[in-house]
């Protein structure tokens, strides 16, 4: 107990700096969560729009000449799985709630 | 258009600052043989270092300047005469082994994802490949700036177009990206702030970069294919109703793209003052007749666009000698009245 009394107040700081945490969190949960969520989805449709452009052509969408394209093949290979499955799927009445 | 020219020597005198010219037409029309005496006209007659630059597989300015040049990278004939043939397709391949060692390299990989393999395999087979290679190696040849005058013996012209308005196009997805990450960065900054930057962030950076720099090429490429006071950009056409037809069709597409044609060269007329010999064989006198009626449709069709009329020959232009004659054809022109 006396330690608390005893208190610096450095460690005031400290503790100041928790409740700020927990605050933060607190509000990011209640407030900014659905931001970033949707920030989350519009980055990966912007993801997606992105691909499109330089590799369109994989999907029959030439955008860029196809010489190009190759010189960003290389940085996009891995995503290319997931936006070839996303860009092919059918749209159904779930997708709305996501 | 201030247009003040009516002759190739004209046209010369009017553009001072003259940099790339470019031949354009169909093959086996003289494209190759124009660029040719060209560069020799300028190369010993006003002492003006040039560059040839040709992508015909089919190696036509070795022919022309009667040594093998092809795939040999940039040759010096005379003085200030050099000349280049690209081998596209060894050029494509070394490009498209580039490509995949940087996906080796940067996933350490030793084998290409199939539907990576594919997908390179079915880009490589694309025909616009072979053109963009070109116009790739002209605005990388341009940009360097080693020479004073470029002559570029052109493909036929198809993919070009669009390569032009690639450009433009690229332009608009170009700031579209850059607004759209602007505002996923502002949407993201609650939670970007404890992930910094990620891997994501950092791919995308090379990739707006590499897009970027695409970006310039195609518009160093079309602005140079729009510069009137820079860039000649010359048809060349024979007396025959298909070339006529087909030189029209052209102009009418490069105008929609904003290419303004310099002028236009009638290649292989033959002499029409043979008609005026007793022995002329029929079949000369009406291959002459028939190319006399074109060139009046020419000249009625593209009137002052006309910069040059040069005679067939008795023998094929080949070797410094006959080209230097064929330049003085090219250049001392007279416009009938």
């Amino acid at each position: 107990m006396s330690e608390i009394e005893e208190k610096t107040p450095n460690d005031e700081e400290q503790e100041e700096k928790g409740i700020r945490a927990s605050l933060k969190r607190l509000i990011y949960g209640a407030a900014m969560h659905g931001m970033s969520r949707q920030a989350l989805k519009s980055r990966m449709y912007f993801e997606h729009m992105f691909m499109l452009i330089t590799l369109g052509d994989l999907m029959g969408i030439p955008i860029l000449p196809p010489y190009y394209s190759l010189r960003i093949l290389p940085y996009v290979v891995p995503q290319i799985k997931t936006w070839k499955r996303r860009m092919l799927k059918e749209r159904d009445i779930t997708d709305a709630f996501y | 258009m201030t247009k003040s020219y009516s002759t190739y020597t004209e046209f010369f005198d009017q553009k001072k600052d003259i940099q790339t010219l470019i031949f354009a037409g169909k093959g086996g029309l003289g494209k190759t043989t124009l660029s040719a005496a060209t560069s020799i006209r300028f190369s010993k007659e006003r002492m003006t270092k040039t560059l040839v630059f040709s992508t015909d597989p089919q190696a036509s300015l070795s022919d022309v300047f009667e040594k093998d040049v092809f795939g040999k990278g940039e040759i010096k004939l005379e003085d200030n005469l050099y000349v280049t043939e690209i081998d596209a397709d060894r050029e494509i391949e070394q490009y498209i082994q580039s490509v995949k060692q940087q996906i080796f390299d940067l996933y350490g990989l030793d084998k290409i994802p199939e539907e990576i393999e594919e997908y390179i395999e079915s880009a490589k087979a694309e025909p616009a490949m072979h053109e963009s290679a070109t116009y790739d190696a002209m605005v990388s040849l341009v940009s360097r700036g080693e020479y004073k005058l470029f002559i570029f013996d052109m493909p036929p012209f198809g993919h070009g177009v669009r390569f032009v308005s690639t450009a433009d196009v690229l332009d608009s997805w170009i700031h579209k990206i850059t607004s759209m990450r602007q505002k996923a960065e502002e949407y993201d900054e609650v939670a970007a702030k404890f992930m910094g930057k990620t891997k994501q962030d950092i791919a995308e950076d090379a990739i707006m970069g590499e897009l970027t720099e695409i970006r310039d090429r195609l518009n160093f490429f079309s602005s140079m294919l729009k510069d009137e006071d820079r860039t000649g950009f010359f048809m060349v056409l024979v007396p025959e109703q298909m070339a006529i037809l087909d030189t029209e069709r052209a102009i009418t597409m490069f105008e929609h793209f904003g290419i303004n044609i310099s002028g236009i060269i009638v290649n292989q007329v033959y002499p029409p003052d043979l008609l005026e010999r007793e022995d002329l064989s029929a079949f000369l006198k009406n291959k002459i007749i028939m190319q006399q009626k074109h060139l009046e449709t020419i000249f009625e069709r593209f009137g002052d666009k006309v910069l040059a009329v040069i005679p067939m020959y008795d023998r094929e232009p080949k070797g410094i000698e006959l080209l230097t004659k064929v330049a003085e054809d090219l250049f001392f022109w007279k416009r009938p009245d």
